[in-house]
């Protein structure tokens, strides 16, 4: 990478970190969101810094776009307190569970990567979204038919399971 | 070393930190977000092994979108399933839905 593709990723990775961290760990739920749309900003960030422009915008549309605006609406539907009863468990035993959840795949799958790097080349490949859009009514039609059923279901489940009879209660 | 393997650290980060806040939130919303960092990360691991390894970027790149509509459909689904769990415990806190009854 040149040094400024280096600096960039850097930025990112520091952005993605914090949002994630903020995430994770704010006791305020819409704070954790508003660290979750920092991570998601970064990811967007680095699929544009790996020559994948597509990838990022959607990145941009679906997750900042629309899943967050889900979550907001979780947040307030659930009339969850936005002060904050949302901290860390107290005591040690549940802090030492949520480091072993972070730390043992992390250890694993990061020595891998580590000592088994994969062959990678230096230069992204270069696609163009015009391919893409042909690969996706061509060669992976099924998926795409696949996933567009599977979004309905689930629109469709998700209108069933919250719906209420006028007169239910 | 490669630039696929630093993005790949990068995203085992992402899938870590995502793995911890699903394990220590208390509320289902919490959850939720953590597993939206998860799903990130999985994406930009994708994303990185298409870009910089010989393999197919095309098949890659829409791997990576798949997962994305996969995510907005469990969002949807999530939501949902909180907006019940609202309405019938009063509470989203995870404690408070973990027995099964028929």
């Amino acid at each position: 990478m040149e040094l400024a593709g280096k600096i960039i990723f850097w930025f990112y990775a520091v952005v993605i970190v914090a949002g994630g961290g903020l995430a994770v760990t704010s006791p305020n739920l819409v704070r954790a969101m508003l660290g979750l749309i920092a991570t998601l900003f970064g990811v967007a960030g680095m699929y544009l810094l790996m020559n994948a422009p597509l990838l990022a915008f959607m990145q941009l549309l679906i997750y900042v776009g629309a899943v967050s605006v889900l979550i907001f609406f979780a947040i307030m539907l659930s009339r969850a307190s936005a002060t904050g009863d949302e901290g860390m468990e107290p005591g040690l035993w549940p802090n030492v569970r949520a480091f072993l959840a972070f730390a043992l795949p992390m250890g694993v799958l990061g020595l891998t990567a580590f000592l088994a790097p994969p062959a990678g080349v230096l230069v992204p490949a270069e696609v163009d979204p015009a391919k893409l859009g042909q690969a996706l009514l061509g060669e992976y039609t099924l998926p795409f038919e696949l996933i567009s059923i599977v979004l309905l279901a689930a629109m469709a489940g998700a209108v069933l399971i919250a719906f209420e009879k006028r007169g239910s209660k | 070393m490669s630039p696929v393997t630093w993005y790949q650290f990068v995203a085992v980060l992402l899938l870590g930190i995502g793995l911890f806040g699903l394990v220590s939130r208390r509320t289902l919303v919490g959850m939720l977000i953590s597993v939206e960092l998860t799903l990130n990360g999985a994406g930009l691991s994708m994303a990185a092994a298409a870009q910089f390894t010989d393999m197919d970027a095309v098949m890659g790149q829409l791997g990576v979108l798949f997962v994305m509509g996969l995510a907005a459909a469990e969002a949807t689904l999530v939501l949902a399933i909180l907006v019940i769990v609202s309405r019938r415990v009063k509470s989203t806190q995870t404690d408070a839905v973990s027995q099964l009854r028929g």
